[in-house]
């Protein structure tokens, strides 16, 4: 398949806004769809390994995807111009939706919609870390990780400023000694 | 005073964000909700189920709370403090580890973050299903969601709007 990247920041401004303009549940396909199947700036192989590298940084996945690939592209200010057509639109939107939501927050129909939207939002964080815990918990160091990290993040609410520092060590340690 | 003290806590969540928003929600919801008092759980719920129901990243709730706490520049602020010093690091590291590919420390790296990301999206889908008292009927919506994830490979927007009809008929 013949790849070709942006010719100009004009279109690497483009095309990520179309990314972030029709993201609806979940940006990840739409990123494929706009930059692998649509527009062919790189191939499948390419962004696989892009978004995977970017899922072990901090920060949001494809935001940091924009980040990359706009250096590889144009360098800072390819970057730069990546990230901002990505969050352009849904930052607008998303305070817009927030704005119109605020002005009809007192009627209960609408409270109780968003609640339940909240709480079904919730239950696709629990399935995609079931999902991708499954093949992890095969190893008991992984699932003893797990267990604690979640016994101290979510039941005794620590701060994960002190937990993330301490269980990336211990896992370190473990993933060296190939109990992960 | 608001906005600085906004850009410093965001931009420090910034660099233990790996995993990205999911990830890093039980810390926000505690700081957010417990220690600042800027947000209640049901507005903090509320913040979430928006960000979650609009296109784009879902990083954006960040700049939900900025807006809540300290109007547009407090949104503007928050969203760029919490992308700004991971958007340093991707910028830095991205060649790095391609240099690095075959490393035992890479891949001893990626091996030690798998679990604990997958532990803090669970503790977030937890954290946010329970704002105030454990109530069955989140907890019913939020496990339907993830048995209709699990099950089906349909987009998640179906999901979340199945959640907000349960919500009409059960709260």
């Amino acid at each position: 398949m013949d790849v070709a990247p942006p010719k100009h920041l004009g279109e690497l401004f483009m095309g990520f806004l179309w990314i972030g303009a029709r993201s609806f549940g979940g940006v990840l396909p739409w990123a494929y769809r706009t930059m692998v199947e649509e527009r062919r700036w790189l191939t499948h192989a390419d962004f696989t390994e892009t978004v995977g590298l970017c899922q072990f940084l901090p920060g949001p996945n494809i935001g940091n995807a924009s980040i990359v690939l706009g250096k590889r592209w144009f360098g800072l200010a390819g970057s730069i111009v990546a990230f901002l057509g990505l969050m352009a639109l849904p930052f607008v939107w998303v305070l817009a939706l927030f704005v119109v939501y605020n002005d009809f927050a007192s009627l209960p129909a609408v409270n109780a919609i968003v609640t339940g939207v909240g709480a079904a939002g919730a239950g696709l964080f629990i399935g995609t870390a079931l999902k991708l815990g499954k093949v992890l918990a095969r190893k008991p160091a992984a699932l003893a990780l797990i267990v604690a990290c979640f016994l101290c993040a979510a039941v005794a609410r620590l701060s994960l400023l002190y937990i993330v520092p301490v269980a990336f060590l211990v896992a370190l340690y473990a993933a060296r000694k190939d109990w992960l | 005073m608001t906005l600085l003290e906004l850009a410093l806590y965001f931009g420090l969540l910034s660099l233990i964000s790996v995993g990205g928003m999911p990830a890093v929600m039980p810390e926000l919801q505690r700081y957010v909700v417990d220690v600042k008092g800027w947000l209640t759980p049901g507005e903090f719920l509320q913040a979430f189920a928006v960000g979650q129901a609009a296109p784009g990243p879902n990083i954006l709730i960040a700049s939900l709370i900025g807006w809540k706490v300290a109007g547009i520049p407090g949104a503007i602020v928050a969203l760029a403090a919490i992308c700004g010093p991971a958007a340093v690091i991707a910028w830095w590291v991205a060649e790095l580890w391609e240099r690095f590919k075959d490393s035992p420390w890479r891949k001893a790296i990626q091996k030690a973050i798998s679990p604990i990301v997958v532990a803090l999206i669970l503790s977030s889908g937890v954290i946010i299903a329970t704002p105030g008292a454990p109530d069955w009927r989140m907890w019913l919506i939020a496990g339907a969601s993830a048995a209709a994830m699990l099950a089906t490979k349909v987009n998640p927007l179906w999901m979340l709007g199945g959640g907000g009809v349960l919500g009409v008929l059960l709260l």
